[in-house]
């Protein structure tokens, strides 16, 4: 019974009517963000934490996970409707959603999508309210030498799982370990790095690096290169799938749920990697494999629901370890610190009423992106013929007035603008933001509990390997550093 | 890309060295008790060997992989003019105040890509700078700076 009580009392966090209003914004705004190439959702929550600051936590983290989901859906549509994915995690729809659009399925691609990520959503929010706390419980008895090992692991499967080279993203994860060394020793409180300014007496902040990174970087890179997409819209008959596509869709969607869920709460950009592996999975158990690719049902349902329940299964690290796992995880744990809460494993014995809104509230954020999202279907086509030269502007200004709002310090606006220059750059030589973000907010983590289990071991590094949990995760770091080393010998041996 | 990977190696390495020179007051500790000093040097170390590894690499690659797109110089210019727009802004915002510095930073921005007609820039700007004051300063209670003029 116990569930069910924490179950109403969510949800009586999350009814409120100035909750109801934060969880339709951020879903709103998330679906924008979707459906616009512009502007991805790391670049967006950056933009809209600056704002949460003067909210209630409940009302913020509702709100900026209702953006991450939005996205999600959001995404979706234009893959569908005019083959450009408004965000990496819908790349894989538009591969069959696409085509079943040319064919005049559009209205089933989409209705499947959207039902899809509303059982997934459901199905991840329900995986995420059990395993949490149970996994909260479990860390309870982490000491510093587990978090340690965990930080390193996730770090590292981040390196791993990134596109291109690991040597790359594990040169971005250190700089960002550096970067976080910036400001005050988490021990000892002494100023590192700061050169008596006051800008940095408190480290870099979160905000201007994320949107320096994700929001004035992907600006850049637009406007070096601009596109011309014709917006090639297809048409829309009817919205709901037949009895034939749920048949179809209902294996998918359902494996779709799990797999995703899973994924997601391993570290790494998980929505992007479900999607992929769940179209994957489901062209390996098709009966016609050869036929994904030209417009078939389960290539769209299977994906779009490994997404969404994988953003569910992205908050676990976050809410019962106190360890995001990727970079928009990262800006929720800062989300969270700034109103002093820490999350981790005494967050849902501390917090319940956060806890257990958030979660009543990703339910009613799934109904109501259900809802938003089949009637206005055509208004965000509309948006998306929006021209750039008028939406380029308009992402930049919001950028500028976010950073702006945080301390009212110009000098921040700067620095903003220096990471966007050099992320920019270094992503054209094939180095990504992700692991950078994600380190610099592990990195006090990193060193607090490094330093402190080198205290407690008296220097001995045996402490890492003694524990078994930490055996485990430094076997995992292990093998995720070697594994790259031993296959490129193996596909160098092939080519000789 | 292998002209870039050597330079960006070889950036990292200055940066690394650089940093443990930066980092180079800092009371290091012993292995018993790490000091101030432990994290930021051990990372320095680590990012020198690893950009030392990625500059190997760079020169050993011999294949010519295909690069990213490459930018005309009309994109450089986009990039260059907006990014001088932006830092402008910065400078200028708390002496000229929000809505003026807006204002011009969006009749700047609109004129990036191509030059609309002037009635249009003009409206664009104009109902941008007096939507987001009200957005930000009056719905959202965010403190923008008033400058100059007052407004």
């Amino acid at each position: 019974m116990d569930i069910l009580t924490n179950v109403a009392l969510g949800f009586s966090v999350a009814l409120t009517p100035t909750n109801l209003l934060f969880c339709f914004l951020g879903s709103l705004v998330g679906t924008l963000v979707g459906v616009l190439p512009g502007l991805g959702p790391v670049g967006a929550v950056a933009f809209l934490l600056s704002l949460t600051f003067k909210m209630e936590p409940a009302s913020a983290i509702i709100m900026l996970a209702g953006i991450y989901y939005g996205a999600m859906y959001g995404g979706s549509t234009t893959s569908i409707l005019v083959n450009i994915p408004g965000e990496t995690a819908s790349v894989v729809t538009c591969l069959d959603g696409y085509r079943m659009a040319r064919q005049g399925r559009a209205g089933a691609a989409l209705g499947i999508s959207a039902f899809g990520s509303f059982i997934a959503g459901t199905v991840g929010v329900i995986g995420l309210m059990f395993l949490a706390p149970l996994l909260g419980r479990a860390a309870l008895s982490f000491g510093p030498p587990e978090y340690f090992a965990l930080t390193l692991a996730g770090l590292t499967l981040v390196a791993y799982l990134s596109q291109g080279s690991m040597i790359k993203a594990l040169i971005m994860a250190l700089l960002g370990l550096l970067c976080g060394t910036v400001g005050m020793d988490p021990i000892s409180g002494e100023q590192r790095f700061t050169y008596s300014t006051l800008t940095l007496s408190d480290g870099f902040g979160l905000v201007p690096v994320a949107m320096g990174l994700f929001g004035i970087a992907e600006v850049l890179e637009n406007l070096a290169v601009l596109s011309t997409q014709s917006v090639d819209q297809a048409k829309i008959h009817g919205l709901l799938p037949n009895r034939q596509d749920w048949r179809d869709s209902a294996a998918p969607i359902a494996r779709g749920s799990a797999l995703g869920f899973f994924l997601g709460i391993l570290p790494g950009p998980g929505p992007v990697i479900a999607s992929f592996v769940a179209y994957a999975m489901e062209k390996r158990l098709s009966r016609y494999p050869e036929k994904f690719g030209t417009g078939v049902i389960e290539g769209v349902a299977g994906p779009e629901a490994a997404n969404n329940a994988a953003t569910a299964g992205s908050f676990i690290p976050l809410l019962s370890l106190g360890i995001p796992t990727s970079a928009i995880m990262a800006l929720f744990m800062g989300a969270l610190m700034i109103h002093g809460i820490q999350p981790g494993p005494l967050f849902i014995a501390k917090y319940p009423e956060l806890f257990w809104g958030f979660i009543a509230s990703m339910y009613v954020g799934n109904v109501m992106l259900l809802v938003l999202n089949l009637p206005l279907i055509g208004m965000w086509v509309r948006l998306l013929k929006t021209p750039y030269v008028i939406l380029f502007p308009l992402i930049l200004l919001f950028c500028l007035i976010g950073v702006y709002s945080l301390n009212a310090n110009v000098v921040e606006i700067i620095l903003m603008l220096a990471f966007g220059v050099a992320g920019f750059f270094l992503r054209r030589v094939g180095f990504e933001g992700a692991p950078f973000i994600l380190a610099m907010v592990l990195g006090p983590i990193m060193e607090t509990s490094l330093r402190q289990s080198l205290l407690i071991s008296r220097g001995n590094f045996m402490i890492f390997v003694n524990r078994p949990i930490c055996a485990v995760l430094m076997v995992l770091t292990a093998a995720f550093l070697l594994w790259p080393i031993f296959t490129r010998q193996r596909k160098d041996d092939r080519m000789t | 890309m292998r002209r870039a990977n050597i330079t960006v190696a070889l950036v990292f390495v200055s940066v690394s060295i650089f940093l443990l020179f930066a980092a180079g007051r800092f009371n290091f500790g012993t292995l018993r008790v790490p000091q101030t000093g432990f994290f930021p040097k051990t990372l320095g170390i680590l990012l020198l060997l690893l950009s030392l590894v990625l500059l190997v690499q760079a020169l050993r690659q011999k294949a010519v992989e295909p690069g990213g797109v490459k930018i005309a110089t009309e994109g450089w210019i986009r990039i260059a003019s907006t990014l001088a727009t932006m830092i402008g802004f910065a400078l200028v915002l708390e002496w000229l105040g929000f809505l003026l510095s807006t204002f011009v930073l969006m009749v700047l921005l609109l004129r990036a890509i191509e030059a609309p007609r002037w009635s249009k820039m003009f409206t664009v700007a104009l109902v941008t700078a007096l939507a987001s004051y009200g957005l930000f300063a009056w719905l959202l209670g965010v403190a923008l700076p008033a400058g100059i003029l007052g407004f």
